[in-house]
C-alpha cells in the first residue's frame, strides 16, 4: 500500500514540471456585507476565460489571470453574483450581499476544511457559543443533544467521571466503541487512567471548553474514513480558537459562579414508617412461622411476639444505640447526608485574540473549580493556551497550538462500596449520625458508615497535561501546499489514595497508594493539499499525506498498610509497603490518506478517500488494513429548474459508502505471552494469553444518504440521513476451553449493525428586532447482533446475544403480587406465574438503548435581551435499578432502610399491588427480575439561559467593547417515569473492561442523581 | 526551468516517505510487563516457568485454599460448619453445587493453567544442562501429577468405586498449548483409570529423577514429596504393599521429622521439619487476605493482627472423637464471623502468609500403619502401632495399646481435619459421609457450564442435569 502513495506522489511532482508558470496574479479576500465574516468557498472567475479559483478558509484567494482578463466574477449559493473590474490592481478585496451563511460554514474534516455546502458527508457541527461556561468538566457534557446521532450518557451527578459517547450506536462489544477524538490535528489520549478499583475518568476533561472554537462530529463513512482505522465510532474534531488577520485585538473576560443541588432525592422512610415496617414484618413473619409449624409456636399471637421482641432487640434496640426508638427520638435523614448542602462552582476565562497579517494568535487564562453536589467529591482545573501563527513569507506560514492544563480530581469511591456516599440511604432512620456515647460519628451502624469515609480518607488525583502541535505550512504554489505537524500529548497523572484506620477499608491499620503515570502520544501528520485551478467550472481539492503516531503509557504504583495514625497520609506514613509496581505499553499506528473532492459547476459533487494505517495492535500477518469511501452529492436547487424557486432555496442530495475500522483493544493481544510470577524466593513465568497471529482490525462499512434543505430564504432548512452500518469481524474475546490452559482469546469473530435515521431542523421563525429561531434534531438508532456463532457474553443483568440489541436486560419476569399471600410471582417456563424464584426463566425484559434521542432548542432576542431554552429528550430505554434488591424490597435484602415505594406494599389477603408483602424471614421478590427494571425515558429542561447585553451608549462610557450578563439554570425540569435521576449509568460490576462498558449500561446502584445547577456570569470584551 | 526551485517539495515528499519507512519498525513493540514464548531460551527461563506453576499451585484455585476447603466442605460432616455469606461456598457445604459454580470453574481454569506451565517445561527440556535436566523434568512430572491428582478426586468418581475404566475424569493435556485449535483443543474427559495412570507414570518417574534435597529453604519437590504422594495413589487404589513402600523411602530417608509439638507443625514462615512438601506464602506473595485464601476463610474476623472473614468453624462434634489432653482438641479458639456470630476456629489456618503444608510427615506414618495393616505386613520395620503412637505421642495423645486399621483412620481424621483429608479417605473406605454414601453424586463437583458451553466433548457428571 505505501507503493500506492509514492506512486501518487510521484505523480505530483510531474504535475509541478509543467504546472509552474509565471503569471499576473491578484489575491484578497471575500467577506460577508453584513457582519463581515470571511466567506471561504466562494468562485472568483475571471470572466470570459476559464481561469478560477475559490476562497480559502480565511475567505482570502489568488487567481492567476490570462492577459486577456479583465473583470473578476465573484459567485456563491445564497449570494447575489458580483462582477468587479480589475483595472490593473493587485488585491481585490470585496463583500458579498447577505445570503445564506450557514451553507458557506467552514467545517473542519480532518486534514483540511470544507465548505458546508460542497459537503458530501454526515458531519455534525457545535460551536463555541453552544460550549462555552457550561457548569460541567468536559465538553462532552454540554453537546448532549446538540448533535442528532451522538449520545453523551453522563452516568451520574459526580463530576470528572467518564462519559459513555455513542456516534450512531455502539459498534462494538469487546473493543471501544467510544470514538476518536482530535483536537487541532492531534489525535489525543481519552481512555482513563485513574486507579482501576474505581469508576472511569475523563481525561478529556483536560482541555478547557471554553478554548473551544467548535467542534465537529464526524458521523458517516465518507466523513470520517481519512482517520480509516480509528474511525468506526466516529471522529470528534475540536478546533481551538485562533486569532484572525487584520482584527484589532479582543480582551475578553468570562466570569461565572455557580450554585447546584441534586434534581431529584429518591425519598426514604423516616423513623416512624421504618419502625412500622418492622413491626409489620414481625406480624407477617410470625404468622407464617404458625400457619407453616416451623418453629411450633403454640398460637399466632405467641409466634408475632416471638418474632417483634427478635426484630425489635437485634434491630431496633441495637442499632438505636439506646435512644427511644418508639418515640423517634432519632430520625436521621440520611439520605440528605450523601450532599453538600449546595455545590458551588467558579469558572474564570480570561483571553486575548488578534492578530495582522503577519501574525496571529490567541491566549487565554483560565479557572475552574466545580464541585459535586456529592460530599468530598470536586474538580479543579487552571492552565493556559497559546495559539499562535506566523507568516514568515508568503509562502511559509509557522505556528503552535500550545495548552497547559493542571487539573485536580478529589474522588469519592465507587458506587458499589460501603463507603460510597450513595450507600449511605441504605442505613437506618433510628441510627444517629454521631453516636451518643462516643460523641463522634456513629461507627455502630447497621452497615459502615461511609461519612467515616468522607472524614478519614481521601484521593487526589492530579493531572499535568501538556497539548501542543507545532506546524509549517508552504505554498509551493498558489494551488498546491505541503503542511507538516508534529505534536505530542503529554500528561502526567498522580494520584494518592488514603483509608483511615478507623474507615471501612482501613482494617484497623490504614491502607495507602501512590499511582504516578506518563502517558505521552506524539504524531506528525505530514500532508498535501492540491486545488489545482481547471476552469469555472470545476472544483478539486485533495490532500495526500501520511501520519504517524506513537503512545508511550508508564505507570508505577506503590501500596502500603500498618500507618501509626492518620496524621501522615501518603506513604511516608505506612510502614509496611505490601506493593509496588511499575508497568511500560506502548502502542503505534502508521497511516497513508489521500482524499479528493470534486465538484463541477458546483452541482454535481464527488468525493473519495482512501487510508491506510498499520497498528502495532496487529501481528505483522495482517497488520496493514485499507479503508476506502467514495461519495456522491447533487445540489438540485442549483439546477435551473429550482434556480429560481422562491420557496425552496437549497436541496442538495448526497450518499456515502465506506470501509472504516477499530483497534481499540488493548496492547499485545495477537501475542502469546508469560507474566510475571511472584512465589516466595522462585520468580517466574506463567502463561497468560494465547495469541492469535491473525488478528486484524474490526471492520465496519456504512452506507449514509441524506438530503440536506433550505426553504424560504433559508428560514427553514435541515437535513435528514438514513445509516446502515454493518460491523464485521468483531474483535471479540471468545471463550476458549479451559482446560488449555487459558480461558479466552481474542478473535475477530461475529456481526452486528445499527441503522438509523436522524432529523435536524433549524427554523427563524421571526426575524427583526425581535427573533426566534428554533432547531430541533432526532435520531433514532437500531442495534442489533446478526451474528455471535452462538456465544453468549454477558455482563451483569446484560447480555450480548445473537437476534438481539446490545445489552439487553435478560432477567426472570416479575408478574406482581398474589393478592392472597403477599408473595411475589414470577413467570415459569409455561408462561405461568409461580411464587418459586427457581423456577422462573429468565428472558429479554428491557433494553438499555434508546428508541431515539434527541434535542429541541429554542431562542429569543430582543434588542440587548436573549433567552434560550434547550431541551434534550431520550425514549424507549429501560433502567435497572440494581439497588432495588436492599432499598426497595421490604426487608428481603436485609434490615436496609426502604424507599417510599414500599408504602403501597400487600398489607392483607385481596391487596392487589405491585408491591409484595415485608418480610425479614421468609423474603419475596427481592431477587433479581424485571421488578426493578423501569422506563428510562426523560425528557428535560436542560438549559434554560437569560441573558442581558449592554446598550452601545453604556459600553461607550465604560470603554468596553460589549458586556453580556447572564443568568442560566441547568436540569431545571424533568418529565420522567424513573424513579430517581433518568441520567444515570453506574459502572459495570466486576471488571472495568470494554466489554462491559459496551455490554451493560442503564443500570443505577446507589448511583448520585445528576445536579441542578443556577449559574450567574459575566461575558466582558475589552 | 531551474530544479533548485523545487527542492521545497522534494523535501517535503522524501520526508513523508522516510517517515513511513522508518516508523513502519515501529510498529514491532515489544511488551512491558510480559515475555513470548520465544524468549524462552535458557535453561534459567524454562526453570522460570515451572516456578511459574509453583505460584499457580499457591493461587487460591489450588493449594492456596480450594484444593482443600472444598473437599472440606463437601465431606463437612461433623468437621467444619460453613456460617459466611458466599453463595457459591455455601452451596458446597449444602451439597447444593450447581453447573454455574465459580468455584468448580475456578478450580479447573487454574489447575490447568498450573498444568500447561509444566507441560511447557516438559517440552523444553532440550534448553537445560544434562546436570540438570532430570532433575526439572521430575520437578515438571511431580507437578503435574499432584495436579491431576487433586483433578481426579474433585471431578471424578473415586477409584474405590470401581469401573474406572468408564468412570469420567478430566481431560488429560500433556502437551502444552502453543496456538489455539479446536480439533485438537476440544478434548473429551478421560477416564479415572488413564489419569491415575498417568499421575503413578509421572511420580514414579519424578521419584526416581528429582533431589533428595536443595540447598535451599525455597520448598521446591523433593522424591520424596513424590514419594509422599505417591504412596497416598496408592492408598486410594487400595495397593497396601506399594503404598506402605513408598511411605518408608520417605520416612527412613527424607530426613524428615514430626514438629516438637502439633502446633510448631502449622503457621510457619517456610517448611517445617513434617513437611514432605508445603506451598510457600509471603506478605507479598500469597493466596489472598481479602475474599479468598485459606487463612481468609478459616481465621475469625476478630483475629489478630491480621483478620479474617471467620466464614468456616470447627463443627464441634470434632470434638468427641478426642480424648482429653489431646493437643490436637485443643487446637481451637474462639473467635467471631464477619457475618455475625461466635464459634470455635481451628488453629491450623490462623496466621496469614505462613507455609501450607500439603503433606506432612505426619500423614506419611499413618499411611503406612494402615497399609501395613491391612496387608499385615511390616514394611519399613516398623508396626502399625509403632507408627501410630509415634504421630499420637507428638500430640500429648496416650499411647495406644492396639491398634486396628479402622482406629488408624479415625487418627487420619484426628491428625488431618482441615487438611482437605476427610472425604478422600472416606470415599477411599466407602464411608458415609454424613448421611450421604461415599459416592453420593453431589460429592463430585459439575464439569463447570462454561466449559461445556465452549467444549461440546465434554459430559456433564450424572446428578447435574440442569
Amino acid at each position: 500500500m505505501q507503493r500506492f502513495y509514492s506512486v501518487l506522489m510521484g505523480m505530483l511532482l510531474c504535475m509541478l514540471q509543467f504546472a509552474y508558470a509565471q503569471q499576473r496574479t491578484v489575491r484578497g479576500r471575500v467577506t460577508d456585507a453584513r457582519d463581515g465574516a470571511v466567506l471561504p468557498g466562494v468562485t472568483v472567475k475571471a470572466k470570459g476565460t476559464v481561469a478560477g479559483t475559490v476562497t480559502g478558509a480565511d475567505g482570502s484567494y489568488i487567481i492567476n489571470l490570462p492577459p486577456a482578463a479583465q473583470t473578476l466574477v465573484f459567485t456563491f449559493v445564497g449570494y447575489a453574483d458580483q462582477e468587479v473590474n480589475i483595472a490593473g490592481r493587485q488585491e481585490i478585496s470585496i463583500q458579498l450581499s447577505t445570503g445564506n451563511k450557514e451553507l458557506s460554514e467552514v467545517v473542519v474534516v480532518g486534514y483540511g476544511t470544507q465548505v458546508r455546502r460542497d459537503l458530501t458527508g454526515a458531519i455534525a457541527k457545535v460551536p463555541s457559543k453552544e460550549i462555552e461556561n457550561f457548569p460541567a468538566p468536559s465538553f462532552e457534557s454540554a453537546i448532549q443533544g446538540k448533535a442528532a446521532g451522538v449520545v453523551i450518557e453522563s452516568g451520574s451527578g459526580k463530576v470528572g467521571q467518564g462519559l459513555k459517547v455513542r456516534i450512531r450506536g455502539t459498534s462494538s462489544i469487546s473493543a471501544s466503541s467510544q470514538p476518536l477524538y482530535v483536537i487541532d490535528g492531534l489525535p489525543i489520549q481519552t481512555g482513563s487512567i485513574s486507579d482501576v478499583n474505581n469508576e472511569i475518568t475523563n481525561p478529556v476533561a483536560d482541555i478547557n471548553p471554553n478554548d473551544i472554537e467548535s467542534i465537529e462530529v464526524l458521523k458517516d463513512a465518507s466523513a470520517a474514513a481519512i482517520y480509516g482505522a480509528r474511525a468506526a465510532n466516529g471522529v470528534v474534531l475540536i478546533t481551538t480558537k485562533k486569532g484572525r488577520a487584520g482584527q484589532k485585538t479582543v480582551i475578553s473576560l468570562d466570569l461565572s459562579s455557580s450554585w447546584g443541588k441534586p434534581t431529584k432525592k429518591r425519598g426514604f422512610l423516616d423513623a416512624k414508617q421504618y419502625v412500622d415496617l418492622v413491626e409489620e414484618a414481625a406480624v407477617n413473619d410470625g404468622r407464617i412461622d404458625f400457619k407453616n409449624g416451623y418453629n411450633g409456636f403454640g398460637s399466632e399471637q405467641e409466634a408475632i411476639g416471638a418474632y417483634k421482641a427478635y426484630y425489635e432487640s437485634a434491630i431496633l434496640d441495637k442499632y438505636a444505640l439506646g435512644t427511644d426508638w418508639r418515640n423517634q427520638q432519632v430520625n436521621t435523614n440520611w439520605e440528605d447526608a450523601i450532599y453538600r448542602s449546595v455545590a458551588r462552582g467558579n469558572q474564570v476565562n480570561l483571553s486575548a485574540s488578534g492578530g495582522n497579517e503577519k501574525t496571529r494568535f490567541f491566549a487565554s487564562g483560565f479557572y475552574n473549580a466545580q464541585d459535586a453536589i456529592v460530599i468530598r467529591n470536586k474538580f479543579t482545573r487552571y492552565g493556559g493556551r497559546l495559539n499562535l501563527e506566523h507568516s514568515a513569507t508568503d509562502r511559509l506560514s509557522i505556528g503552535l497550538n500550545l495548552s497547559i492544563t493542571r487539573s485536580q480530581l478529589d474522588r469519592v469511591s465507587q458506587d458499589n462500596n460501603y463507603s460510597s456516599p450513595g450507600q449511605l440511604v441504605a442505613q437506618l432512620p433510628i441510627s444517629p449520625i454521631i453516636d451518643p456515647a462516643t460523641g463522634k460519628l456513629n461507627k455502630r451502624t447497621l452497615y459502615a458508615n461511609g461519612l467515616l469515609d468522607a472524614a478519614l480518607n481521601s484521593d487526589k488525583q492530579t493531572t499535568f497535561r501538556s497539548l501542543g502541535n507545532a506546524y509549517a505550512n508552504y505554498n509551493f504554489l498558489p494551488w498546491l501546499s505541503f503542511r507538516t505537524e508534529f505534536g505530542a500529548d503529554v500528561m502526567s497523572f498522580y494520584q494518592e489514595r488514603f483509608v483511615g484506620k478507623d474507615a471501612t477499608d482501613g482494617g484497623g491499620i490504614g491502607f495507602g497508594e501512590s499511582s504516578s503515570s506518563q502517558n505521552v502520544s506524539f504524531n506528525t501528520n505530514n500532508y498535501f493539499t492540491i486545488s489545482p485551478v481547471l476552469g469555472a467550472q470545476h472544483k478539486l481539492s485533495a490532500v495526500i499525506g501520511m501520519s504517524y503516531l506513537q503512545n508511550d503509557a508508564k505507570e508505577m504504583v506503590a501500596q502500603g498498610r500498618q500507618y501509626p495514625s492518620d496524621a501522615v497520609k501518603n506513604l511516608s506514613g505506612a510502614t509496611s509497603i505490601t506493593f509496588a509496581g511499575s508497568v511500560n505499553n506502548r502502542y503505534d499506528f502508521l497511516s497513508y490518506f489521500f482524499r479528493a473532492n470534486y465538484s463541477f459547476k458546483d452541482k454535481y459533487l464527488a468525493g473519495l478517500s482512501v487510508r491506510t494505517d498499520g497498528s502495532s495492535r496487529f501481528g505483522p500477518n495482517k497488520r496493514y488494513g485499507t479503508f476506502p469511501a467514495a461519495s456522491l452529492g447533487w445540489i438540485i436547487s442549483q439546477e435551473d429548474f429550482l434556480k429560481d424557486s422562491k420557496v425552496l432555496n437549497f436541496l442538495k442530495l448526497r450518499a456515502s459508502y465506506g470501509l472504516t475500522g477499530n483497534a481499540e483493544i488493548g496492547e499485545y493481544e495477537y501475542l502469546s505471552l508469560y507474566g510475571i510470577s511472584n512465589y516466595p524466593s522462585l520468580p517466574g513465568f506463567v502463561p497468560t494469553q494465547l495469541g492469535n497471529p491473525d488478528l486484524h482490525w474490526e471492520k465496519t462499512t456504512q452506507a449514509d444518504v441524506g438530503i440536506e434543505f433550505g426553504f424560504l430564504g433559508n428560514r427553514l432548512s435541515g437535513e435528514v440521513d438514513y445509516y446502515n452500518k454493518r460491523t464485521t469481524d468483531l474483535l471479540l474475546n471468545v471463550n476458549i476451553p479451559s482446560s488449555t490452559g487459558f480461558d479466552v482469546i481474542t478473535r475477530n469473530l461475529g456481526k452486528l449493525r445499527n441503522q438509523g435515521l436522524e432529523l435536524t431542523l433549524n427554523s427563524v421563525n421571526i426575524d427583526g428586532a425581535f427573533r426566534w429561531t428554533t432547531s430541533f434534531n432526532i435520531a433514532f438508532n437500531r442495534n442489533k447482533i446478526t451474528d455471535l456463532q452462538g456465544q453468549i457474553i454477558e455482563s451483569g443483568q446484560q447480555r450480548a446475544v445473537e437476534g438481539e440489541a446490545i445489552g439487553v436486560f435478560y432477567l426472570q419476569k416479575y408478574l406482581g403480587v398474589d393478592p392472597e399471600t403477599g408473595d411475589a410471582l414470577y413467570m415459569d417456563k409455561d408462561g405461568k406465574p409461580t411464587t418459586n424464584y427457581g423456577q422462573a426463566v429468565r428472558t429479554v425484559v428491557g433494553n438499555a438503548n434508546p428508541d431515539y434521542t434527541g434535542g429541541f432548542t429554542n431562542n429569543f432576542s430582543y434588542k440587548g435581551v436573549d433567552l434560550s431554552a434547550f431541551f434534550t429528550f431520550v425514549q424507549g430505554n429501560e433502567i435497572y435499578n440494581r439497588a432495588g434488591a436492599y432499598e426497595s424490597a421490604g426487608f428481603s435484602g436485609g434490615f436496609d432502610n426502604q424507599t417510599t415505594e414500599i408504602l403501597r406494599r400487600w398489607q392483607k389477603p385481596g391487596d392487589i399491588t405491585d408491591v409484595p408483602r415485608v418480610s425479614i424471614s421468609y423474603p419475596t421478590g427481592q431477587r433479581a427480575s424485571s421488578r426493578w427494571i423501569y422506563d428510562g425515558s426523560y425528557i428535560r429542561l436542560k438549559t434554560l439561559t437569560l441573558g442581558y447585553t449592554l446598550p452601545k451608549q453604556v459600553l461607550s462610557v465604560l470603554k468596553i467593547n460589549s458586556a453580556r450578563l447572564y443568568l442560566s439554570g441547568y436540569n431545571l425540569w424533568t418529565k420522567t417515569d424513573y424513579i430517581s435521576d433518568p441520567e444515570v449509568n453506574t459502572t459495570p460490576l466486576g471488571s472495568s473492561s470494554e466489554t462491559d462498558r459496551n455490554v451493560a449500561g442503564g443500570t443505577d446502584f446507589y448511583t448520585i442523581p445528576q445536579a441542578r445547577t443556577f449559574v450567574v456570569g459575566l461575558n466582558v470584551k475589552f | 526551468m531551474k530544479l533548485n526551485r523545487h527542492r521545497p517539495l522534494r523535501i517535503a515528499v522524501s520526508m513523508m516517505l522516510l517517515t513511513g519507512i522508518a516508523c513502519n519498525n515501529k510498529l514491532d513493540v515489544t511488551p512491558g510487563q510480559h515475555i513470548t514464548p520465544d524468549q524462552i531460551q535458557t535453561a534459567a527461563d524454562v526453570k522460570a516457568v515451572l516456578f511459574g506453576s509453583y505460584k499457580s499451585m499457591q493461587d487460591f484455585n489450588a493449594f492456596g485454599e480450594r484444593y482443600i476447603l472444598i473437599p472440606d466442605l463437601l465431606g463437612s460432616a461433623g468437621q467444619v460448619t460453613f456460617v459466611g455469606t458466599f453463595t457459591d461456598y455455601r452451596d458446597v457445604f449444602n451439597k447444593a453445587q450447581v453447573t454455574q459454580s465459580l468455584i468448580a470453574q475456578g478450580i479447573w481454569e487454574r489447575s490447568y493453567v498450573t498444568l500447561n506451565g509444566a507441560n511447557v517445561v516438559l517440552k523444553k527440556l532440550g534448553l537445560l544442562d544434562a546436570a540438570e535436566k532430570d532433575a526439572i523434568e521430575g520437578e515438571a512430572k511431580f507437578v503435574r501429577a499432584l495436579t491431576y491428582y487433586e483433578l481426579v478426586n474433585l471431578f471424578g468418581q473415586p477409584y474405590s468405586a470401581g469401573n474406572t475404566s468408564t468412570n469420567e475424569a478430566v481431560p488429560l493435556v500433556l502437551e502444552p498449548t502453543e496456538v489455539y485449535d479446536p480439533q485438537k483443543d476440544n478434548k473429551p474427559r478421560a477416564s479415572v483409570e488413564e489419569v491415575y495412570k498417568q499421575i503413578i507414570s509421572d511420580l514414579t518417574d519424578a521419584a526416581a529423577k528429582l533431589p533428595g534435597s536443595y540447598s535451599d529453604n525455597s520448598g521446591r519437590a523433593t522424591k520424596y514429596a513424590a514419594q509422599a504422594i505417591l504412596s497416598r495413589v496408592y492408598l486410594a487404589q487400595a495397593k497396601y504393599t506399594e503404598a506402605a513402600t513408598a511411605a518408608t523411602e520417605v520416612i527412613s530417608k527424607g530426613g524428615f521429622a514430626l514438629a516438637i509439638t502439633f502446633d510448631k507443625a502449622f503457621n510457619n514462615v517456610s517448611s517445617s521439619t513434617e513437611d514432605v512438601f508445603a506451598i510457600q506464602q509471603t506478605d507479598q506473595s500469597n493466596a489472598g487476605s481479602a475474599n479468598s485464601g485459606l487463612t481468609t476463610m478459616y481465621a475469625a474476623y476478630n483475629a489478630t493482627p491480621i483478620a479474617g472473614r471467620g466464614d468456616v468453624r470447627v463443627d464441634v462434634n470434632l470434638y468427641k472423637l478426642y480424648q482429653e489432653g489431646d493437643d490436637r482438641k485443643a487446637y481451637v479458639y474462639q473467635g467471631t464471623g464477619i457475618a455475625g456470630g461466635t464459634g470455635d476456629y481451628t488453629r491450623k489456618w490462623k496466621d496469614f502468609y505462613k507455609a501450607i503444608p500439603v503433606v506432612r510427615l505426619a500423614e506419611i506414618y499413618l499411611i503406612r500403619a494402615e497399609a501395613n495393616a491391612r496387608a499385615g505386613s511390616a514394611i519399613g520395620g516398623k508396626t502399625p502401632l509403632e507408627d501410630v503412637n509415634m504421630v499420637r505421642a507428638r500430640s500429648h495423645a496416650a499411647a495406644l495399646a492396639t491398634v486396628t486399621a479402622d482406629q488408624i483412620v479415625e487418627e487420619r481424621f484426628r491428625e488431618l481435619a482441615f487438611e482437605g483429608d476427610w472425604l478422600w479417605t472416606k470415599k477411599r473406605l466407602k464411608m458415609n459421609i454424613g448421611t450421604r454414601p461415599y459416592n453420593d453424586l453431589k460429592l463430585v463437583l459439575p464439569v463447570p457450564q462454561r466449559e461445556r458451553d465452549v467444549n461440546k466433548q465434554l459430559n456433564q457428571n450424572p446428578g447435574y442435569d440442569n
